[in-house]
């Protein structure tokens, strides 16, 4: 099923390898201070491994990619031993025919991207709201001033809301996701992020100053719980640009777009 | 078929094999094979994401089933994914009339101007 270059360059070890390699040059600024450990003697878990290694993403989208794929080795490596090869054999050959980690990683990367994107959308879309109950009780206390928390929440609202739009269902398969978008998303989620924490520390000073404990206190309490939730989001989201740029406009393979 | 030329069609494929009814990946990817006959290369590991992007986009529904000691994930095709096959054929019926309306025309004698 493989072609003769897959064959040459496509075994567990060397794909792996070339994986690791280029994610630390391509993929991520980041520097990791300890050598990789050596490669594990089973070949599928190998595979999945360096695969996993070679990806950026929300960690339960991100096993759950990783446990299909080592499910179908798995089953590629059944389906050849009962051709007649030894287990071993086999496993080798159902990596191979999966491809080399270099060409399948970019594919698994682009919709871990996408999934994190819409995952920090959600973050941004739940805490909207408590953005817009923080402007109100700072509008009573500081005035006008006030007014960059509504607009961070205006436009946190409807930046999420045309991601979740524009990354599934029936508005993705009319148009490519927007190539900006991630990033956009992610720097939107920190503003908002900020935003919520400056919007805390406000809030317990009016509330320490004014003493209206009763209706600032539990506002700044909230504020400061959904900081934590989208600026971790954010954070996340920041550390996968780089992974974002393989976000072609155009998805190879796709019928739309 | 090449492997790069297989992949730009790889999502028609997929929604093709499913529409008899559900299957997991594995069973997607020799279907794919045993439907043309052994003459797609496939780079099997690419199935598996775009299987998870067609069921962003809606035109699959994934499942983890549990059969004997191993779960595996079953597609579903959906009615937005019976379209968009449906949409795929027309376009791809188009394509190669236009194509092989080309390709299969005799060539003309080519008509020589004598120079003045």
């Amino acid at each position: 099923m493989s072609d003769g270059s897959d064959l040459s360059d496509g075994s567990d070890k060397s794909g792996g390898n070339d994986m690791r390699d280029r994610c630390d040059t391509g993929g991520s600024n980041r520097q990791h201070p300890h050598p990789h450990p050596p490669p594990h003697p089973d070949p599928l878990v190998a595979y999945t491994e360096a695969l996993g290694a070679a990806l950026l993403g929300p960690a339960r989208a991100k096993t759950r990619m990783l446990a299909e794929i080592h499910d179908g080795l798995l089953d590629a490596t059944d389906a050849y031993v009962q051709e007649g090869l030894p287990r071993t054999e086999a496993a080798h050959r159902a990596v191979r025919d999966f491809g080399p980690v270099a060409v399948l990683a970019p594919e698994c990367q682009r919709e871990l991207t996408v999934a994190q994107t819409r995952h920090t959308a959600c973050a941004a879309a739940l805490c909207a709201p408590f953005l817009l109950v923080c402007w109100a009780l700072a509008r009573t206390a500081v005035g006008p001033s006030a007014a960059p928390l509504a607009l961070l929440a205006t436009v946190s609202t409807l930046l999420a809301a045309f991601t979740l739009a524009t990354t599934g269902g029936v508005l993705a398969r009319r148009f490519p996701v927007p190539r900006t978008l991630p990033r956009m998303v992610a720097w939107t989620g920190t503003g908002a992020s900020v935003g919520m924490a400056v919007a805390a520390l406000a809030l317990a000073c009016t509330a320490f100053m004014t003493a209206q404990w009763p209706l600032l206190a539990p506002a700044g309490a909230l504020a400061a719980v959904s900081h934590a939730v989208l600026s971790t989001s954010a954070r996340v989201s920041r550390r996968r640009l780089a992974p974002a740029a393989a976000l072609s406009e155009r998805e190879p393979g796709s019928l739309t777009g | 078929m090449k492997t790069e030329a297989v992949r730009g069609h790889l999502d028609g494929l997929l929604l093709a094999v499913l529409e008899p009814g559900p299957l997991h990946g594995y069973a997607i990817i020799t279907a794919v094979q045993e439907r043309s006959g052994g003459a797609l290369e496939l780079r099997t590991g690419t199935v598996y994401p775009a299987l998870k992007r067609l069921e962003r986009l809606g035109l699959l529904a994934g499942d983890w089933q549990s059969t004997g000691e191993r779960r595996r994930r079953c597609y579903t095709l959906t009615d937005a994914g019976r379209r968009t096959l449906a949409e795929e054929r027309t376009a791809w019926r188009e394509f190669t009339e236009a194509i092989g309306a080309v390709l299969d025309t005799p060539a003309r004698p080519a008509r020589i101007r004598p120079a003045t």
